[in-house]
């Protein structure tokens, strides 16, 4: 009605020119609403894809009658605390400034929390009563990192903590009470120890210490005692503590002699196995969880293309299959309980649905569900992810994810290729927010698990060491080739894009197979491993050498180094670049961006570069975070769609 | 009269007129553009050497902006082997730098014999190599840790002018902000002359690290790697290209103080220094006056054949337009001379009659001979002036076609002795003799036809010598066409004329067509012949006698 009257006003205008561009302009506003209604109505806004989750990092107190989450306030998360009925709703913080990055009850009465924090501030332990009364700094050094050693409720009102005041490299052990902050220090660290373990009761018992190569599992029975070496080993097999067996003996992931990991029970004495709980022969165990109670396995996680889960208690099972019986067609996991067991809290997801919180009480098996994580995403309107493998040029199978835009054929694709990051990590199966928000977008998305992958096994996962834009590239090369071969992409129009080394192995991608890419996008990206390896971080210095073999020693692989970082490189780069960068990224020289984006610049080179002062690596920011898919969606749709 | 006359001299004088200006302003247009196009060449001798100095320093350029900074990107990691490997393909990429010295720096807060310290930062070099084409292996090495003090003053000069500014940096570099390209440059570089040391950039992280080493008391620290190289340059090394060698007939590299002494006053020259490292040097071009003289006429060359053709194009339109007026005003000739004949024509037998009129009415009485002579008279004359109008008018009607044929058939025979008959009574000094061959019947308008014949007819006999009227008509069927030749043993037609005489109003000036003539005869009969589809042409010698060849369609004759 507003247009109209307008309309009508200008009609009574003596001149004819204001009626002819009043008639045009009445027209293009009627247009314009039209289209953004119909966009609206097919494609979800980038907003809402990456908005903060409405609740998450739900927790149960101890006592099972309080529900702890984050919820965003003026944007940044903070604590809220509800009673299990959902009534008398507190917030415990009020922080504008920063999320809270971690929070854990200390008693049935505290909650005890850390806030993110920039690399030139100060980490910050803080605790907050449930009521949001006595709110107090328990740790706040300068220049120290904080790292809890029990993340459950205190015990006899001490936790344990270890820090790098004494000496920024090294991390001592200290069992600290929560009421004041006092802490007492339990070991001072000799120099190489990397993590501290405690026993379900608080006592520090085990440790790993590592001389940059090899690791060595320590281990003593009461805090009395002096810690042994018990089993010693390379960095590359792995032998992950998760909890003491009875009989002194310890349950651990471990790899040793074998190639995938498994859950094996440790001789406590002389560190030898004394049996294989579980092991898969495809993949790695990746998990295992102990009941608080009583010391008991429950189940074993492995991951093929879905997590899963291998039983190893009757009652442990029947309680899952219970809740998935009334959950269908739905993945589980349970993020929290309390000290009784007998309250949980069930997270739900598939590939496309972010998921939903339940609160579930096992007497009663009864759900009750606290929130969604996301409730604006529709979720028929998402697209399916499909496990996928293909065989690379040396014959070896590499798994990998393909999610397609939903209501498309599939033939011809646009498609943009993501590595993932690490490169010691990999892909799973579930909602991602970015692969469906470019598969909303209308491309097809590819993300593999090339080698140097974990989770497929110790053999694997080394093929990677000192193969960056080596086989790793092979391998994501052999993969974009594969979506060519089987015709699911068109060639002209296959974007890279990763964050991290992700971002490394897209402008890799460009520099050394440019034919393949129409164009590609770095978040984040390593330009140059001379400043990546640079870049460990003191703290990090007994991992110095176990870099040196993972990423290669700048030093004597100067040469290997500087054939493969993409800073050297600018001249091989044929088509446009998006580059977004944090100029607090320790890893990435942010002169060294700057120069790269100028010379691409100079050589006619259309680079979209997007440089914020202070964020480090990947952006934490919102604001940040949804500029920057602003620019990846405009450049994406820039180049692909014009190839068309 | 006279009027018109004039009229036709202005034209002409216009036409000159036209010509003459069109002709000053070529040469002043040609001028003009000698004149614009030498400036243009010396304007663009002083301006060009612009872009030939950006051709000289492009490869400075890009060793400055792109293959020095790259040493940033080993992070302080280089070491002899790779150096070594940067410094070849330096030498090979930018021929222009002789010699690279590297200076492997360590940083830390441990006192050292070698190098700079304030406060608890020390930066001194661990080691220190030079490469270049005529750097042997042996003497590569300058410097080694393992014999402290053995570092020349001139080897560590570069070192320690470039130790002494970043030291100074740390102390008062704000660690919260990135580089600005200012610090880059003011501080990571260092450009004198002929040489660029230049000192990779650390990260942010390192800046805070080299902060505290220096302001606060740290334990023993570790050793930071910098690396610190410097290039020497030679100015005559670098390529001189000439991108502009029709303007530049010498480039060459001098001294910035360098001036030609030469007293050569042909020569012309321009020079810019050159940037960077090389300030003290400057691009010398020269040029000899006769060279930018033939590219001025190069460029000269195009611009005078586009204004000569103009040119042309100007006359030749002068001249078609001074053609069409000259063929008006001979048409116009025409015309007034057929008036001025038409009025002696109407005029002779008018007067005639008002004479006859006259001696009519002052005799008193008529004599019965009298009385004929004058009816004679009267009768004759009148004929003559309806003759003349009969004529006129005809023409006029066949000229626009107003006339219809009324075909006939025609008994050539008979057609001809009628004729003739007609014309021995009338002349009969005139001898006519006529030959048919082959024909008889013809199909054709006799009305047109007798008029053809009367007219050409009329004139074998007005261009007869009064001893040599004859006339000899032949017929004859020729193929489709029927052939009619009338030759006459006259005065002949010259041979410029042949062209002409079929054309209205012309005659010949002769003392033979005095009176009685209009001009339109022959323009008369070719029109009959046109109009009847026919041709008409004529041969003749000069003195000797014409003969005019009809040629007409022929149809035969069905017997009915």
């Amino acid at each position: 009605m507003k247009y109209f009257d307008l309309l009508m006003r200008l009609f009574f205008e003596k001149n004819l020119m204001y009626k002819i561009s009043a008639a045009i302009l009445f027209s293009c506003i009627l247009l314009f609403s039209l289209c953004s209604k119909e966009k609206k109505n097919e494609q979800i806004s980038l907003e809402t894809f990456f908005k903060n989750p409405e609740k998450s990092n739900f927790a149960i107190s101890p006592d099972g009658k309080y529900i702890s989450y984050l919820k965003p306030f003026h944007n940044r998360l903070n604590i809220f605390v509800q009673s299990v009925d959902g009534k008398e709703v507190t917030q415990l913080t009020q922080d504008t400034l920063r999320n809270i990055s971690y929070y854990f009850w200390g008693n049935n009465n505290e909650i005890l929390f850390i806030k993110n924090y920039e690399s030139d501030e100060n980490p910050i332990l803080q605790a907050v009563q449930r009521d949001g009364k006595n709110t107090r700094t328990l740790i706040s050094y300068k220049n120290t990192r904080i790292n809890l050693i029990t993340t459950d409720a205190a015990k006899n009102g001490e936790i344990l903590v270890a820090l790098n005041a004494r000496d920024s490299t090294v991390f001592d052990a200290y069992r600290m009470s929560i009421k004041d902050g006092k802490l007492k220090q339990l070991v001072k660290n000799p120099g190489n120890i990397t993590n501290w373990f405690a026993d379900p009761s608080g006592k520090l018992r085990m440790a790993i210490s590592s001389d940059g190569v090899y690791e060595t599992l320590l281990y003593r029975n009461t805090e009395e005692e002096d810690f042994r070496p018990i089993v010693k080993n390379n960095f590359k097999t792995t032998i992950v503590p998760v909890g003491f067996s009875k009989n002194q003996g310890i349950y651990a992931l471990s790899n040793r002699h074998r190639d995938k990991m498994a859950l094996v029970e440790l001789n406590s004495r002389n560190g030898k196995e004394i049996r294989v709980i579980y092991s898969n022969p495809e993949v790695d165990v990746t998990e295992a969880e102990l009941s608080s109670i009583d010391n008991k396995l429950e189940y074993a996680v492995y991951e093929t293309s879905k997590k899963q889960r291998f039983y190893l208690d009757a009652g442990v099972k029947e309680m899952y299959q219970q809740i998935e019986k009334q959950l269908p067609n739905t993945e589980l996991t349970i993020t929290g309980q309390d000290a009784a067991e007998e309250k949980f809290i069930v997270r739900t997801f598939t590939d496309r649905n972010p998921g939903t919180y339940y609160l579930y009480f096992k007497k009663k098996n009864k759900l009750q569900k606290l929130s969604d994580v996301n409730s604006s995403i529709q979720k028929n309107s998402l697209s399916e992810m499909k496990p996928i493998t293909f065989k690379t040029r040396d014959s070896v199978i590499i798994n990998g994810y393909m999610t397609l835009p939903s209501g498309k054929q599939i033939n011809n694709l646009p498609f943009v290729v993501i590595p993932h990051g690490g490169p010691s990590a990999r892909n799973s199966w579930g909602y991602n927010a970015e692969v469906q928000f470019l598969a909303s977008r209308g491309y097809g998305v590819l993300q593999l698990n090339y080698r140097g992958s974990t989770g497929y096994g110790k053999e694997f996962w080394i093929a990677g060491f000192k193969e960056w834009g080596g086989i790793i590239q092979n391998d994501i090369t052999d993969g974009t080739k594969w979506l060519i071969r089987t015709k699911i992409a068109d060639p002209q129009r296959i974007a890279i894009y990763g964050g991290g080394f992700g971002g490394f192995s897209a402008l890799s991608g460009l520099c050394f197979n440019s034919d393949l890419y129409a164009c590609g996008a770095s978040y984040s990206g390593f330009i140059n491993l001379f400043t990546y390896v640079k870049a460990i971080p003191p703290y990090y210095k007994p991992y110095q050498q176990m870099y040196f073999e993972m990423v290669g020693n700048p030093e004597t692989d100067g040469d290997y180094f500087r054939n493969v970082s993409p800073v050297f490189h600018t001249d091989k780069i044929k088509v446009p670049v998006l580059i977004a960068q944090g100029s607090k990224d320790p890893r990435v020289n942010v002169t060294e961006t700057n120069q790269f984006a100028k010379e691409l610049k100079k050589r006619q080179i259309p680079v979209t570069y997007l440089v914020k002062e202070n964020e480090g690596h990947l952006f934490k920011n919102q604001e940040n975070k949804i500029e920057f898919y602003k620019e990846l969606e405009a450049f994406l749709k820039n180049n692909l769609d014009k190839n068309k | 009269m006279k009027e018109q006359i004039q009229l036709y001299r202005k034209n002409f004088a216009l036409v000159v007129t036209f010509l003459v200006l069109i002709s000053i302003s070529l040469v002043v247009a040609m001028l003009l553009a000698y004149n614009l196009t030498r400036k243009y060449v010396e304007n663009e001798f002083v301006s060009q050497k612009i872009e030939v100095l950006e051709e000289v320093v492009n490869p400075y350029n890009d060793l400055f902006q792109n293959k020095i900074p790259e040493i940033s990107f080993y992070q302080g990691f280089l070491d002899s082997s790779s150096v070594k490997k940067y410094a070849d393909s330096v030498f090979i990429k930018y021929p222009f730098v002789d010699r690279i010295v590297f200076y492997d720096a360590a940083i830390s807060n441990l006192p050292h014999s070698d190098g700079l310290r304030v406060n608890n930062f020390s930066i001194r070099p661990k080691a220190v190599y030079q490469f270049g084409k005529n750097v042997t292996k042996d003497s590569s090495a300058l410097f080694k840790k393992s014999f402290p003090n053995s570092l020349s003053l001139q080897t560590a000069d570069e070192f320690n002018k470039m130790a002494v500014k970043f030291t100074g940096f740390i102390k008062s570099a704000d660690t919260t902000k990135a580089l600005n390209d200012d610090d880059r440059y003011n501080i990571f570089y260092s450009v004198n002359a002929n040489r660029i040391t230049y000192m990779s950039i650390p990260r942010r992280e390192d800046l805070r690290i080299f902060k505290d080493l220096m302001l606060k008391k740290q334990p023993p620290s570790l050793q930071y790697e910098q690396d610190i190289m410097t290039f020497y340059m030679d100015p005559f090394k670098l390529k001189v290209l000439n991108p502009h060698p029709e303007l530049y007939q010498h480039i060459i590299i001098k001294p910035l103080v360098y001036e030609s002494l030469s007293n050569n006053p042909e020569l012309i020259n321009t020079d810019i220094p050159l940037p960077g490292a090389f300030s003290d040097y400057k691009l010398y071009l020269s040029s000899s006056k006769s060279y930018l003289r033939n590219e001025i006429n190069l460029r000269f060359l195009p611009i005078a054949l586009g204004l000569l053709l103009i040119y042309g194009v100007l006359v030749l339109i002068a001249y078609l337009i001074f053609r069409n007026l000259n063929i008006n005003s001979k048409m116009f000739k025409l015309q007034y001379d057929f008036i001025n004949n038409l009025t002696h024509e109407f005029k002779t037998p008018v007067s005639v009659i008002k004479i006859a009129g006259n001696n009519i009415r002052s005799s008193a009485e008529l004599s019965v001979r009298e009385k004929n002579h004058y009816g004679k008279i009267l009768d004759e004359e009148a004929d003559k002036l309806n003759d003349l109008m009969n004529r006129l008018l005809s023409f006029t009607q066949i000229e626009n076609r107003a006339i219809k044929i009324k075909e006939e058939v025609i008994n050539l025979e008979v057609f001809c002795q009628n004729i003739i008959d007609a014309y021995q009574i009338k002349y009969p000094h005139f001898d006519i003799s006529c030959t048919i061959e082959g024909v008889n019947l013809f199909k054709a308008d006799p009305v047109l036809l007798g008029s053809l014949f009367q007219n050409l007819i009329d004139n074998a006999y007005k261009y007869s010598l009064s001893d040599k009227k004859e006339l000899h008509i032949v017929i004859k069927k020729v193929r489709r066409h029927l052939i009619f030749r009338f030759t006459d043993q006259g005065i002949g037609i010259p041979q410029k004329e042949l062209d002409n005489i079929f054309k209205k109003f012309y005659r010949i000036q002769s003392e033979y067509n005095q009176q009685g003539s209009v001009g339109l005869g022959l323009a008369f009969c070719k029109e009959l012949v046109n109009f009847m589809h026919g041709s008409i042409a004529v041969k003749s010698r000069l003195g000797k006698g014409s003969e005019f060849k009809i040629a007409l369609p022929f149809e035969e004759l069905s017997l009915e």
